[in-house]
């Protein structure tokens, strides 16, 4: 679909990025001494550079690419989503920000390990993280490689294993001091690519947005109708469980969360949020103007988008094909390297963070009980990112065609399910028990798998099965429920010994979570 | 250990965690309730949600989404420099140190 030597600028942009995330890894990896340079960049990162760091965690190839994809097919529906991301992220500043960074050292199960039996529910944590990273990861390097042999013509496995090479240098050399500033470095490139998108787009309507609708209904097969609520407005239980996917499920990224203490204090983490919802705000905002102006622009180009509608390349190339409509071949080249950085900056992160649960909670907190030199963990640390690496390297090649779709909802459902109920009852109930909450974040993982084997998404997609047992596409509503009344139930009947502790630990935990 | 339970019963500290929480869960559930609002709103009135906002050709739904997104934004900024007013009328932290 693309001429020869067209994409020159792509690989130049893309070698630079790759070039000088190299240099930042090899300077970080000079300035790294400690278990806490590692995970945490020291706590040393400032409240406005974290805000992009968070902000670019959160701003994958699947919100820049996906979601102009998702309204180009299907209209208004995709503000669903941008507007629950935008309210998830002003919850987890009001709700966990303060407590999560007086409590936590290097990963969320710090804050949870606080009252409650550390070991125990360490290993559930570390659980929690790697079936929210694991999933993640797969979702990223499936989703690059399939672009990049869209784009480049390169080999999907060769994609796969670039990304996976480089995010494990990026971790094992450079840990969180070259992951922030890669991720630094990637969200800003990404906030000015969508702007200069969108301003290329508006250029072409005039600087009218009332153009950019009317164009938009002119051209689409189904008129004005995309402006109406679609196939995802089913049932106010559907809306209830995609809204608390996101809001529950992003307050539970173990990557996310771990930013919370790459600052000095909570007066830096809540900066640092309210940085990143400005920045995820007005990039959602952005994303939506795009969607629709690319369906006034791309529609009847029959280089891109066939006499059907069919996108070439699929619905997630539609920022791309719109870059090189309006911006030319250098702009989008420009904007392919910055979609290839942005997958490689998010699975660094998440990588980091299924390395720190593997040696920091679970070998270093569980199996040694503490008893280990801060080389001893870091060299662990490396070797657990090697091999999860390795693993979603693994995962990636032999699922080429799995749907990237499901292991994004798997991710985000699980952190909601697992994760997100114990932080929070963690953080705000004191009758929560150690046994409470191993017993309701194992309900919350098993709700989840068996709903989404269940939904649509996987018995008819997947299976083929002609109707979904479950007809939701997100089973959140029921699994965080789920999850919720377990955990309380088996917390207030628990009598243990163990659970006097946990109870008692309260005050102090509180003391300690308001003040830092 | 002794100083922190201490501390708990600081009118202080006791200020402190309630101012705090009231924005917590205040701006919490202004948030999530125009979110879900907006959302079932839209399963049954389709139709104005795909009419005109205020003469332009902005759809309502899509123009009441957009000024959520900004809420959030605004809701964030305001709940900051709120929070920091609180921690240092309150200045229980530094108390604790001395």
């Amino acid at each position: 679909m693309m001429p020869e030597g067209m994409n020159s600028t792509a690989i130049v942009v893309f070698i630079s990025f790759v070039a000088f995330s190299l240099f930042i890894t090899w300077f970080a990896a000079r300035k790294m001494h400690s278990v806490g340079e590692f995970y945490t960049a020291g706590s040393r990162i400032t409240g406005f550079q974290n805000g992009f760091a968070l902000a670019g965690d959160f701003m994958s190839a699947a919100s820049f690419l996906g979601i102009t994809g998702l309204v180009f097919i299907g209209g208004s529906d995709a503000m669903l989503f941008n507007v629950a991301v935008a309210v998830s992220w002003a919850f987890i500043l009001f709700a966990f920000a303060d407590r999560m960074r007086n409590l936590g050292q290097y990963t969320f199960a710090d804050v949870v390990a606080y009252r409650l039996h550390p070991e125990r529910i360490r290993v559930l944590a570390a659980v929690g993280t790697l079936t929210v990273a694991i999933p993640y990861l797969i979702a990223q390097m499936v989703g690059a490689g399939a672009l990049f042999e869209t784009l480049f013509d390169i080999p999907y496995i060769g994609a796969v294993l670039i990304v996976g090479a480089l995010m494990t240098i990026y971790v094992v050399f450079g840990g969180m001091i070259a992951t922030t500033w890669i991720q630094v470095t990637k969200a800003v490139l990404l906030v000015a690519g969508a702007t200069a998108l969108l301003i290329f787009v508006l250029a072409r309507f005039g600087f009218s947005i009332d153009n950019v609708f009317d164009r938009a209904a002119a051209a689409h097969a189904k008129g004005a109708d995309i402006f109406r609520p679609g196939g995802l407005y089913k049932d106010p239980i559907s809306i209830l469980s995609l809204g608390l996917a996101f809001i529950c499920g992003t307050a539970g990224l173990p990557h996310i969360l771990m930013r919370f203490f790459t600052v000095p204090d909570a007066v830096e983490a809540r900066k640092s949020i309210g940085y990143a919802v400005g920045i995820i705000g007005y990039f959602m905002v952005a994303i939506i103007i795009i969607g629709f102006g690319a369906i006034g622009l791309l529609t009847g180009e029959s280089e891109y988008v066939d006499n059907v509608g069919r996108i070439s390349g699929g619905a997630n190339m539609v920022s791309i094909h719109l870059s090189r409509l309006v911006g030319g071949e250098i702009f989008f080249g420009l904007m392919a390297a910055v979609a290839f950085a942005t997958i490689l900056a998010v699975v660094a992160g998440i990588l980091l963070s299924a390395s720190a649960a593997v040696a920091h909670d679970f070998y270093t907190r569980v199996v040694r009980k503490g008893e280990i030199s801060e080389q001893e963990e870091v060299t662990v640390s490396r070797w657990a990112s090697v091999v999860i690496a390795a693993i979603a390297i693994g995962l990636s090649v032999l699922f080429k065609d799995v749907n990237v779709g499901v292991l994004a909802t798997i991710a985000l459902a699980v952190a909601a399910s697992v994760n997100f109920p114990v932080i929070f009852l963690a953080l705000f109930w004191k009758g929560l028990t150690t046994k409470g909450a191993i017993w309701g974040g194992v309900t919350g993982l098993i709700v989840v798998v068996v709903l989404i084997i269940l939904s649509p998404t996987v018995w008819v997609g997947v299976f083929g099965n002609a109707e979904a047992v479950f007809p939701y596409t997100y089973p959140t509503l029921f699994s965080v429920a789920a999850a919720f009344i377990v955990t309380i139930g088996v917390s207030v009947t628990d009598y243990s010994e163990r659970a006097r502790i946990d109870r008692d630990g309260f005050a102090a935990q509180l003391v300690k979570s308001e003040t830092g | 250990m002794a100083d922190e339970l201490d501390l708990l019963n600081n009118p202080s500290f006791r200020r402190l965690i309630s101012r705090r929480s009231r924005w917590r869960w205040g701006f919490s559930g202004l948030l999530i309730s125009a979110y879900l609002l907006w959302g079932v709103a839209g399963i049954y009135f389709p139709e104005q949600y795909a009419q005109k906002f205020m003469g332009s050709s902005i759809p309502i739904g899509l123009a009441v989404g957009t000024l959520i997104i900004m809420m959030s934004i605004v809701l964030s900024i305001i709940y900051v420099r709120i929070i920091n007013r609180i921690e240092s009328e309150e200045s229980v932290g530094e108390e604790k140190m001395t």
